[in-house]
């Protein structure tokens, strides 16, 4: 289990190295000058050159990549060229509002879709099990910005039963609840569709297995049987499927954090890119590519500790 | 633990925590409802305040509430002008050259930091000579210090808007040169020290609080608290205006004849001011354009009326040149072209041009791309084939400029569209000669325009400046480069309580809203 782990770490650290140098290739392939962009187009030339400077743009692009991941393995991503504040303490600003939103969103899509798919699978072809089914593709179809937008409209809008902007009053937590209901309802909804689907496929096959019809025959409580042995098996593929989706909602956030004016790590990043502000975008990227793998590691972790031929095969 | 649940179990204890959030109780009590908290938009963090080296726009907001100005702007039934601020108890111009100033007694700086000063006017200002916005203060020869309240602004040649474009505005700001030595020299996202009647605190990505400054001892503002939270996209803050959660915001032009059409109770719309001019460039050195007869005929092709109700809904005024509405030396009509595709068929003919095909490039936003359509059809409808080219912001602030590379020499239309102060004289300044291949992208010369230039600067009579910024107008439009399209307005749409005071160019100033 640990060579399992270092190597996994090993791994993780050659795929962050590839992000970054995906990502400064990416950045310097855009057109424009990035310090036209950033300094807007009436900038002087003495603050062009003197952005350049700061930026390390005069240099290589080779010598660039180094100095950041240097810079980034001391936990230093540099310095916001505009507010000279650091960006590890920027991300870090807006990393928990991010997390909290991804949280809550995959947090109730699991409620619903687990038990969800669980229920479509043990009574197969019933009327629950047909409106699961439907309302499942349908949720998946449904862009997330759409229902961002519908669902802003109707509760805040319309009814305004729920803030429309904002992350809350800091230090009130049932304020910041409340203004986290229906972003994580917009980007969960779809994943509720993504789960139930899983679910109720990974279920059907093992409740067909052998044990299950024997876990039967010993007059095993049916709850028993679905919840205490099959899910236990078929939530193993779903797991993985929710340490990906959990891991890509972070910087795939950006619509809910735009349409409900939530701070957050995707738009953050996106106003970097629309700004050329690269060391926020390189910051903003390489915490979000290292979540994203440490999430799945711990997917992966999980389901090591659950199935033993998975262990046993590490 | 075992795990007990049932498909009733299940949905009952989802939907009761559903209900949980949407229980309106509990949903009131969040919203700001206090009398004196005003609820605004801000488009984005406050990156640098300092005024040297600012970014512009929102940080502006921020200076006009917590740092000394000596004139602000004020509307007048002709137009803009302006007036002298709080802090100060003369601002006079005494001649061409010199501008008088004595400060208010008893307004004194946050943090310990003493009274302002006439020193502060001349630290602030002087330094802004070696700042990004050096460009307003080039007139500025040197502060003269006369008194600890007292001063002279010197300007090294008589420049007739000093006070309009570069008192009143962002770069005008003055700053506490102690706090400011004692930063280092400059400062970024937070000020060293006020003097106004708010202090400043900023939750990035959230909202910046503006609370009442304990040592301010001038008036106090019509609100105690202004709440101005982030919200980078005008739409969502239309719908945060809808949903109650804003009191003020700023919106688009759908939104504005929405607004027109069917104006909520309640609510109301106030336009500060209409300083940005687009037009339709044309590369008169591009050889598809070179023949002055193309460019006319393409002048006279553009139906402006139909773009306007078109892109942008009849909610902007029609432009007849580069001086917007309310300045010196606005136009009200063209003097070399009209709507008229019969006349442009004939140039074209006379021209010896058949199966002309163009390509217009334009920022990649909903106005723009459907101005370009219009424009497309209506080219399309005298035989000029026109492939419109969207760009994002990178590509397209530089596509002219030839220090960026080649792209200028491919230039043929596009559409673009400048902001300004309320001074005449900053739209004028980009297609001098000397910007061909910087902003002048149409990259024409005229010796007449660039004279003309240097004296509506220099000329303090109203009416003598008015004709200068007409004769340019009328220069440009002779080009044939240039179809003008629409000054688009800076509207707001509040509760109708509330009485907005924005500047001309669209910054709030919050300290000066009022109650209704």
């Amino acid at each position: 289990m640990g060579f399992y782990l270092l190597k996994r770490l090993g791994l993780a650290f050659a795929v962050i190295c590839a992000v970054v140098l995906v990502l400064f290739s990416l950045l310097y392939l855009i057109p424009g000058d990035p310090a036209t962009i950033a300094l807007g187009p009436r900038a002087s030339p003495e603050a062009i050159a003197r952005y350049a400077e700061r930026m390390h743009l005069d240099e290589p692009i080779w010598r660039q990549f180094l100095i950041f991941i240097g810079n980034a393995l001391t936990g230093d991503l540099g310095v916001d060229v505009f507010s000279e504040r650091s960006v590890t303490t920027i991300v870090g600003e807006r990393l928990g509002f991010t997390l909290a939103l991804v949280g809550l969103g995959m947090g109730w899509a699991m409620t619903l879709g687990i038990p969800l798919g669980c229920l479509a699978a043990v009574r197969p072809n019933s009327w629950l099990d047909r409106v699961t089914g439907v309302l499942s593709v349908s949720t998946i179809a449904v862009p997330s910005f759409l229902v961002s937008i519908w669902a802003l409209l109707i509760f805040a809008v319309h009814l305004r039963w729920l803030p429309a902007i904002g992350a809350g009053e800091p230090g009130d937590v049932v304020d910041q609840l409340r203004h986290l209901i229906l972003p994580a309802f917009a980007i969960g909804l779809s994943w509720v569709g993504y789960l139930a689907r899983m679910v109720r496929a990974s279920m059907l096959e093992v409740m067909g297995e052998t044990y299950i019809r024997s876990a039967r025959a010993f007059g095993l409580a049916p709850r028993r049987v679905v919840f205490g042995y099959a899910l236990r098996v078929a939530i193993l593929p779903t797991i993985t499927l929710i340490g990906m989706g959990f891991g890509g909602l972070i910087s795939s956030t950006v619509f809910a954090e735009i349409i409900f004016a939530r701070p957050g790590i995707g738009k953050l990043i996106f106003d970097a890119v629309m700004a050329r502000n690269f060391p926020i975008v390189q910051g903003g990227v390489l915490v979000a590519t290292g979540l994203y793998i440490l999430v799945v590691l711990i997917s992966d972790l999980l389901i090591a500790w659950f199935d033993p031929r998975v262990r046993e095969s590490l | 633990m075992k795990l007990r649940t049932s498909r009733r179990s299940f949905l009952a204890s989802t939907a009761a925590l559903g209900a949980f959030g949407m229980m309106p109780g509990l949903t009131g009590a969040s919203f700001a409802q206090g009398a004196s908290v005003l609820r605004l938009r801000l488009d984005g963090d406050l990156e640098i305040l300092d005024p040297g080296y600012m970014t512009g726009g929102t940080e502006i907001e921020a200076q006009k509430q917590c740092l000394p100005f000596l004139a602000q702007y004020a509307t007048t039934e002709d137009g803009f002008s302006w007036e002298p601020t709080y802090y100060v108890t003369r601002l006079e111009q005494r001649d061409a050259t010199h501008i008088d100033f004595e400060l208010r007694e008893g307004l004194v700086w946050s943090g310990g930091y003493g009274p302002l000063t006439a020193n502060d006017v001349r630290f602030s200002y002087e330094r802004m000579k070696d700042s990004d916005w050096s460009g307003y203060f080039e007139a500025l020869d040197h502060v003269e210090v006369t008194g600890e309240r007292t001063g002279t602004l010197v300007l090294n040649a008589p420049f007739a808007p000093f006070i309009m474009i570069t008192l009143c505005h962002g770069p005008g700001a003055i700053v506490c040169e102690a706090a400011v030595t004692e930063a280092g020299g400059r400062y970024t996202n937070q000020f060293p020290a006020v003097c106004g009647p708010y202090t400043m605190d900023q939750e990035p990505g959230q909202r910046v609080t503006f609370s009442p400054n304990p040592d301010w001892t001038g008036p106090a503002p019509a609100f105690d608290t202004i709440q101005a939270n982030i919200i980078s996209e005008v739409r969502a803050a239309e719908l945060a205006f809808d949903a109650g959660e804003l009191d003020c915001t700023e919106v688009s032009a759908d939104a504005l004849a929405r607004l027109d059409a069917d104006m909520p109770e309640g609510t109301s719309v106030t336009v500060a001011g209409e300083l940005q001019y687009m037009w339709m460039g044309m590369n008169t050195e591009h050889p598809k354009l070179q023949d002055i007869r193309v460019r006319r005929a393409i002048q006279h092709a553009i139906d402006v009326d139909s773009i306007l109700a078109g892109a942008y809904s009849g909610t902007t005024a029609k432009s007849h040149g580069i001086i917007c509405p309310g300045l010196i030396g606005q136009r009200d009509s063209t003097t070399y072209y009209s709507y008229d595709p019969a006349r442009a068929r004939e140039l074209l003919a006379e021209a010896g041009v058949a199966g002309l095909e163009l390509t217009i490039r334009t920022l990649n936003t909903q106005e723009r791309m459907l101005t370009a359509q219009i424009i497309q059809a209506n080219l399309a409808a005298v035989g000029v084939t026109v492939s419109v080219l969207p760009l994002d912001s990178g590509s397209y602030w530089e596509m002219g400029q030839e220090s960026a590379g080649d792209t200028w020499q491919d230039l043929e239309l596009w559409l673009m569209r400048f902001g300004t102060t309320p001074d005449p004289y900053e739209a004028t300044s980009w297609f001098v000669s000397e910007q061909v291949g910087v902003w002048n992208w149409e990259r024409w010369t005229s010796e007449e325009f660039d004279r003309l230039y240097d004296e509506g600067i220099a000329e303090t009579d109203p009416d003598r400046r008015a004709d200068i910024y007409i004769r340019m107008q009328e220069i440009m439009e002779e080009t044939g480069a240039y179809v003008w399209i629409n000054h688009e307005p800076e509207a707001f749409v509040h509760r109708s309580e509330i009485v907005v005071n924005a500047a001309p160019s669209g910054e709030l100033d919050y300290r000066r809203f009022e109650r209704a």
